[in-house]
């Protein structure tokens, strides 16, 4: 592959990128997306997937078979926020920071 | 690899980095990492990373926040973009019991100098307009802001290794034997010597801790995370429960939850996450979701850091904590003190381990 070449359409990593995280240790694909956000975008990882485990077979000699699949994250298409909210206003375990600080004698702790 | 070294590190993330970074700077030689997986695999790569200060209690641990987030633009300058941007920090509320809690915090934090302004609905919406107008009012700094944690942990790797640090990843801690003078630390990837060690593991600090039989009370936390697509900037400040990223990216999620190392997402979190930023910023209801996500975030028994030497083990030394994003350039800076000088700048008595029960055998 070309080094200029275009992994990751949505976040634009060429392969040099990749090459060059893969030369500091990185073995898995969530080392390389953490690294560079290759897989990060919009598709996560559908286009990249396999140009990615090709990439660290090439550079690691890992067989492809071993090389862990990216983590797959909820939504896997895009959705607009106000389809998953439902409107309710009161919270269990999201929380405020004034949640969080602490009075002591009607004084802060 | 040699297998003898002055210190060695036990995790590579954005404490363990900041560390060995700031060791480096004054002592080239000898320093190890070891890494149970990569860097950013765990706590350090799924954070919001704010850097945040003004309404943590009690006052004290305040006022150690606000020494680190003070470093922060030094330290860019030292390693390199870290996409840090002090924004300064809203933290919105929506009824006025939370504006006399808010009073009170402004009252107590005037005499350590951080200075904090409640504001009106109108002050809130002139700042932030696009918040919802239901606002009752909001608390704001200038001392808070957030940082690309991704770029920081990196930025702090490549510094570290440019003045000599080693790193090993992918190899696991299985065994530590106290010798007089050293410690053996056996790993995946072979056994190294060592006269310092260094515990960091933030989340897996209990295991470590156990290796050297002692007690790290340090237990775990998740937080569920929602990502937008990119949007065109239009938030001005880092809000508490949202923030916009260098590159447009809306990242939500203000949850705590006792999971263990679960860190499966869950549509109920989810779904508040959502209301929560919808309630917050009602524009972000046409918003694309990207990806939910959680991270598990370290938590101390009590609350605070842990930190400093192990009294009665020579040369051994933990730095666990929360909000290590935001700790993390004060954390590296006095570790670095007290492993060469033998006492640090700024007070960490009341962070030592000796506050906890530390037998465990």
């Amino acid at each position: 592959m070309d080094k200029t070449m275009i992994i990751c359409r949505c976040e634009e990593i060429s392969y040099e990128e990749i090459e060059e995280v893969i030369s500091n240790g990185a073995k898995r694909f969530d080392d390389i997306k953490r690294m560079t956000r290759c897989g990060m975008g919009p598709c996560q990882s559908k286009i990249c997937n396999s140009l990615v485990a090709t990439i660290i077979h090439e550079k690691t000699g890992i067989p492809i078979h071993e090389i862990p699949l990216p983590r797959m994250r909820m939504p896997i298409s895009p959705i607009k926020l106000e389809t998953l909210a439902t409107n309710s206003t009161s919270f269990s375990s999201v929380k405020s920071v004034l949640d969080e600080v602490e009075l002591e004698d009607g004084k802060v702790r | 690899m040699e297998t003898s070294y002055e210190t060695i590190i036990i995790g590579g993330g954005v404490v363990g980095s900041s560390i060995a970074y700031h060791l480096s700077e004054r002592k080239k030689e000898g320093i190890l990492v070891l890494d149970q997986k990569f860097p950013l695999s765990g706590t350090s790569g799924s954070t919001q990373a704010w850097v945040w200060v003004h309404n943590k209690t009690p006052s004290w641990y305040a006022e150690f926040n606000m020494y680190s987030a003070e470093l922060y633009p030094y330290l860019s300058k030292k390693i390199g973009d870290v996409e840090y941007k002090r924004t300064g920090g809203l933290s919105p509320f929506f009824n006025e019991a939370d504006r006399e809690k808010a009073l009170l915090l402004a009252e107590a934090y005037k005499k350590i100098g951080i200075k904090i302004k409640v504001l009106s609905r109108e002050e809130a919406l002139e700042k932030e307009p696009s918040l919802n107008p239901e606002v009752a009012g909001a608390t704001y700094s200038s001392i808070d802001g957030n940082v690309n944690p991704f770029r920081l942990v990196d930025m702090y790797m490549r510094a570290a290794k440019k003045n000599g640090v080693q790193y090993s990843t992918y190899n696991k801690v299985t065994e530590i034997q106290k010798l007089p003078g050293k410690f053996i630390v056996s790993s995946r990837k072979g056994t190294f010597v060592c006269n310092n060690l260094i515990l960091a593991g933030g989340t897996w600090s209990r295991e470590l801790g156990k290796l050297v039989d002692i007690s790290i009370p340090v237990n775990q936390l998740r937080g569920q995370i929602l990502v937008t697509e990119p949007l065109k900037p239009f938030l001005h400040y880092t809000i508490s429960g949202l923030r916009q990223a260098f590159n447009g990216e809306v990242l939500i999620g203000y949850s705590m939850e006792e999971e263990g190392f679960n860190r499966a997402t869950t549509l109920d979190v989810i779904q508040e996450t959502a209301n929560m930023a919808v309630h917050y910023v009602p524009q972000l209801k046409k918003a694309k979701v990207v990806r939910a996500f959680s991270g598990i975030r370290a938590m101390p028994e009590d609350g605070f850091p842990i930190l400093g030497n192990i009294p009665g083990i020579e040369n051994l030394y933990v730095a666990a904590t929360h909000s290590g994003v935001t700790l993390s350039p004060l954390i590296g800076t006095l570790m670095t003190e007290l492993i060469l000088d033998g006492e640090t700048s700024i007070p960490i008595d009341r962070y030592s381990i000796s506050r906890f029960d530390l037998a465990i055998r």
